[in-house]
Formats: structure tokens, sequence, C-alpha cells
């Protein structure tokens, strides 16, 4: 989620910096547009492009010169000035321009005016030519620029422009920075609504509405939750409650069985006393199973934790195994390198995965097999590995692991899982070449 | 000796009534002639002030209170054990039990071979009745727990402290696996870890004693990686 953030950060720099670069071409053109004349030549012909006209269309005749009529534009006026400074000839020419130039004057009026009438001068044979245009309808500057000033304009371009791009990256830096903050609130929100962790966004500013959203999708989850965590331990509680009713009168069916399996009654009926004790403590085991499974799925953490030392546990387990009447088709070899390695957690719940392992191998081979316990230390995790050589696990049995099975049948391997999951650890069962299990519990 | 324990008067507390004369049943049957009882604690209070008991067999749920309440109203009135009855299997009841210094603690539904071995073990534990050490024969030798000696070849031999520890150990569950693990324990108590080289050097001894043929054991067999057995004679 954090990269997101950053990533929107980055995109919204870079946007900024680019629409910077963007306006200011833009504004660049803008202002050449606007400070060029070029605008107010586009319909009439320039001063400088009608100078150019005349001096080539003005054509000296005896004592004097002609000119095609309109080619110069009635509000202008042109005179022609002789080595000497004299005009010699003239069109349109006001009455306020002098008929005589000295060097001086020649030198004033070329680039500026002739009595306030700004002026455009071209040289041709005959003399200087000079196009007067309207008074006030120009006005004049003289800029002058180094050379210097010219070969380092680019730099200076290239300086201004690297100056605008950084103000506008650090603009929307700020910009950017400020959002990110409100964005990363959010975000952490929604991350807390993710890990249904209650949330309490402030609800104003431009996130206004998506902060209420969330934070009342947040309360939802909650009250669903709450409503979920209740019905759970009514279930749990009820599961008690019923397993707690049924032991009594299954101790007294228990014991009279017991007691007539015992008795002096005949054959039949002791047979039938002793099926009526197994079915019994079959009961017994199904209700102790049944509350261990409730209070695992709603207790996720085990009631007792204290350290447990692995390798005596496994060989205890072990020995209860072969002691219980093993059959000599089975064989089982403990392989335990780590000695002193302990995990956190409840003995007898881990007894009773560990059984439930090896009694599994037990149970679906019934021609014998050869299980092998192996326990060792990788990094802070201890791992236990029980594998056996028989015929495996079916593949819906491996992908079904961790959900309960719908009834006492096969509650072997999710019980396992279920113990070792509570316990912090993680629980991988395979085929290769027989069934294999390996545990890594958190090193205590 | 037996019978010194079977005399010891016990009071049994329980709601249900099917289950108290079940109890009562049971305890008869087995010789505990002085067998009690009560269905709630104002009859348990009541009976226990009346009568000196030796044992309390206390269900944990009454209808006008719990057990551990009344055990507790029990010890005010005379130091006699207690063994909690529950329809409980999770440890938290347990725990609760042992803490408040009960002897023992029995889940229903039980055996009466479990409930019989229960009472027993904490009358004899209590009142220090100690039990006939057996004597018993092993492939060729007999072992005298009694006076803690070995008769191998007509010859005796006497066992040392540990010896006897681990041999006794070994017979109370005998003809099966007992792990390395228990018999450190029963040797060395709690923190036995790093024995397992001595507790080999033992048991090496110990064969000596007690096999005919030492480098080939025939009664004190080796469970590779777990521990040892001991196989007795015809049981």
């Amino acid at each position: 989620m954090n990269k997101t953030i950053v990533k929107i950060f980055i995109l919204f720099t870079l946007s900024a910096a680019a629409i910077a670069t963007v306006l200011l071409g833009i504004n660049f053109l803008g202002i050449a547009y606007i400070s060029s004349d070029a605008a107010a030549n586009i319909y009439k012909r320039s001063p400088k492009r009608t100078l150019d006209l005349v001096a080539e269309e003005l054509t000296p005749t005896d004592g004097g010169f002609t000119l095609e009529q309109g080619l110069v534009p009635d509000e202008d006026w042109c005179i022609l000035i002789d080595e000497s400074g004299e005009v010699i000839w003239s069109e349109h020419m006001p009455g306020d321009i002098p008929t005589h130039y000295s060097i001086n004057d020649v030198a004033r009026m070329t680039r500026w005016f002739i009595s306030d009438y700004p002026v455009y001068v071209r040289t041709t044979d005959s003399g200087l030519l000079v196009l007067g245009v309207p008074k006030n309808s120009v006005s004049k500057y003289s800029i002058e620029y180094s050379m210097n000033w010219f070969e380092s304009l680019p730099w200076r371009i290239l300086l201004v422009l690297m100056i605008n791009i950084c103000l506008a990256a650090l603009l929307a830096c700020i910009a950017g920075l400020k959002l990110y903050r409100k964005l990363r609130k959010l975000c952490g929100g929604i991350q807390d609504l993710q890990r249904e962790k209650p949330v309490r966004l402030l609800e104003k500013g431009v996130f206004k509405e998506i902060s209420k959203a969330v934070n009342s999708t947040s309360d939802a989850i909650e009250r669903k939750n709450a409503a979920l965590a209740a019905r759970d331990s009514a279930r749990a509680n009820w599961i008690n409650g019923i397993s707690h009713d049924i032991r009594t009168p299954l101790s007294v069916i228990v014991g009279y069985s017991e007691e007539l399996a015992k008795s002096e009654a005949d054959g039949e009926s002791r047979r039938k006393a002793e099926i009526i004790t197994a079915q019994s403590i079959k009961i017994k085991k199904l209700i102790d199973d049944l509350n261990l499974i409730s209070s695992l799925e709603y207790d996720m953490q085990p009631s007792k934790r204290q350290a447990v030392r692995i390798c005596p546990l496994l060989r205890r387990v072990a020995a209860d195994i072969v002691n219980s009447g093993l059959s000599d088709k089975f064989e089982i070899n403990l392989d335990l390198r780590s000695e002193r390695a302990e995990v956190l957690g409840d003995d007898s719940l881990l007894e009773r995965a560990v059984f439930n392992l090896i009694n599994n191998s037990i149970a679906h081979n019934k021609n014998g097999c050869a299980i092998q316990v192996i326990e060792y230390l990788k990094g802070t995790a201890v791992c236990v590995e029980i594998k056996d050589n028989g015929s495996g696990a079916p593949s819906e049995v491996l992908d079904s692991i961790a959900e309960m099975p719908k009834s006492a049948h096969g509650l072997g391997l999710p019980m396992a899982y279920k113990i070792i999951s509570v316990h912090g650890g993680t629980f991988s069962a395979w085929n290769d070449w027989g069934m294999k299990v390996r545990i890594e519990l958190p090193s205590a | 000796m037996q019978t010194e324990i079977k005399n010891k008067k016990i009071l049994v507390v329980d709601d249900e009534k099917e289950l108290l004369s079940l109890l009562s049943d049971i305890l008869y049957k087995n010789g505990f002639y002085n067998v009690i009882t009560a269905s709630d604690c104002a009859g348990a209070i009541k009976t226990a002030g009346a009568q000196s008991v030796s044992l309390y067999l206390l269900d944990v749920n009454l209808p006008d209170g719990d057990g551990f309440e009344l055990f507790e109203r029990l010890r005010k009135i005379s130091d006699a054990p207690a063994i909690f009855l529950t329809a409980r299997s999770d440890g938290s009841d347990r725990v609760k039990g042992l803490g408040l210094g009960a002897d023992d603690y029995i889940v229903k539904p039980f055996l009466a071979d479990e409930l019989i071995l229960r009472v027993s073990g904490v009358l004899k534990r209590v009142y220090g009745i100690t039990e006939t050490k057996p004597v018993f024969s092993l492939s060729g030798v007999t072992v005298n727990l009694e006076t803690a000696t070995v008769i191998k070849e007509g010859k005796e031999t006497p066992l040392t402290a540990k010896e006897y520890i681990l041999i006794k150990k070994l017979w109370e569950n005998r003809n099966k696996i007992v792990t390395n693990d228990a018999l450190c324990m029963a040797a060395w108590g709690e923190d036995y870890y790093g024995y397992e080289n001595t507790l080999m050097v033992h048991i090496r001894r110990l064969r000596k004693k007690i096999e005919v043929e030492p480098s080939m054991p025939k009664a004190l067999i080796t469970a590779k990686g777990l521990g040892y057995k001991l196989v007795t004679e015809n049981e």
C-alpha cells in the first residue's frame, strides 16, 4: 500500500514538473507573439518593404524622378536626398520637413525621426532614400547587446529553464507532500480495515467522504466480528456443556457394563457388556476430541504455555505407541539431532499432534511401514519431520488438511494441523514414496 | 497391610444418584467397605463434621456450589486428601483443582480399575502405607526389591541406590518401553538433562548383575533411540 503512495507521489511530482515546462514553453511563445510587432504588418506592407519597392521603382528622368502612383501609401511620405544634402525628389512630403540636410542631420535621423516623423532610410545610387510614417505611429528604441551576451544566451536560457523546472518540481513536491500525508493516513486506515483492526480517521479535508466511509466500514466490521465471536463462544460453550452433560451418564454406563463384563453372567451377556464398555470408551474419546477441536477452533491460543522439550516428548509418544501393542510390521526410528530444542506451548496438545501423525501412518498402512521421526533446528525454528514409506495419503486429504472434516473420521491430520497453527507453527504434508509431514515450531 | 488402606473411610460427593451408587458399588466390590455418600455441599459438610473421613471423592459440579469451594471448606474440618471427579476434560479445571492442593483428578467417564488405582494410590501416599515390595524373576535371575538384591546362579549381589531406582521404575512398567527421559527423571529428578550417558553406565552395571550374558541382554532390552524395556518371565 505504501508503495502505491510513493508511486502516486512520484507521478504527481513528475506531471507537475511536466505541466510547468509545457506552460513555460507556451508562455515563452506567447510573450514572443505579444512583444513582436508582426501583427501590425500582416495586412499592410512594412515601411522597410515599401522603401525597397520605392528604391527599385524610382526611375530617374531628365531633371527629376518618376514613381508609380500609390506605391507610397497616402499617410506616408518619401524623399530622396543627394550627396550634398539637398532633397532632390519627394512624395507627399509634409511642410514641416526640411529640404536641406547636413551630415549631422543625416546621422541624427537615419535611425530615428525627422521632426517627430518616424523615418526609415535606405541608400540608393542616386542618394539617400527616406520614408516617413505619420507622427506617433511608431516608437523607436535602440537596443545593444555585447557579443558575450549572445554567446552565453543559450546557457542562460537553459539556466532559467532549469530553475523553472526545479521550482515547479519543488512546489509540486510540497503540494504532493501535503497530499501524501493525507493519503498515508487514509491508506493506513484501509490497511487496518483489511486486518480488521478498529479504524477512526479524522473526518475533514479533501478525503472527508472517504474517511467517513472507511470509519463506518470499520464500525460495521467490528459489529459483525463481535456478533461472530458471540456466536462462536456460544457454540463453544454449548459443545462444552453438552459434552459435560454426557460424561456423567456415560460414567454410569461404563461402570455398570464393566461390572457386568466381570460378573458371573453367561458368556454371551459378558461379551455384550464388554462391547458396551468398549463403545462407551469410544464415545468418551469422541467427546474429548470434540472438546479439543472446539477449543482449538475458538480460542486461538493454547491455554497453557510453557517450555516444552521436544525430544523427550517425541520419545514419549513413540514409546507409548510401541507399548500400546504395535505390530512387528511397523518400525519407528527416531533421529533427534537437537536434544535441547524447546518450544513454548501445551505439552499435551503437542503430544496429541505428534501422536496423531504417527498414528495416521500406522492406521493407513495396514501392511506395515517404517516410520521415521527426524528432529532438528533450522534457524530459530524447531523442525520435526514424520515420514513413512507406505502408500501415501490421497490428494484430497492433503488438500483439505486445514479444514475440519464433517465427521470424527479422518480428524487426526486436521487436528494436528490446528494444534500446530495455534502454536504459531507451520505444517506441510506431501507424498513422496509415502506420506511426509514437516512441522516447524518457533523455538522457545 | 492392604486391608489397612481399605478400612479408610471415603466420602463420595456427587449430585447424580446413579453415579453415587455406582461409585459406592465399585469401591465396595474392590474391598473399600467404609464408603459414605452425600449429594450436595451441605450434606458433605454435615457428614464430614460428624465422622472422621480419610479421603474425599468430590464432584466439581454440585447443585449448591462447586467442588473447589467445598474442598476449601472441608479442609477447615480435616486435612484428609481429596480426589476431584469432573466431567470437564480441559486443563483449566485440572490446574485449578491440583493448585488448591487436591491429591488427584479423575475425568469422567472413568474405568473402575483406574478409579481404584487412583484411590489406593492417594491413600497409600498420604497414610504412608508401604507396599510389600515384589520379588520377581527375570531370565535366569531373581530380583528382590524388598532387600534390593539380585540372586544370580545362587549368588546374592546388592543393588546400588540408582540401580534400585532404575530397576524399580522398569519393573513398574514391565514389558513396556520406559523412555530414557523417564528413567533419568526417576533417578536424578526434573533437571536431568545431560545424564543420558550416566544412565547408560548405570544400565551397563545393572546388566552385569541381572543378565546371565550381559553382552546379549535378555531381560533388560534396549529400545533404540527410545529407552529400555524390562522383560519378565510369564507374568
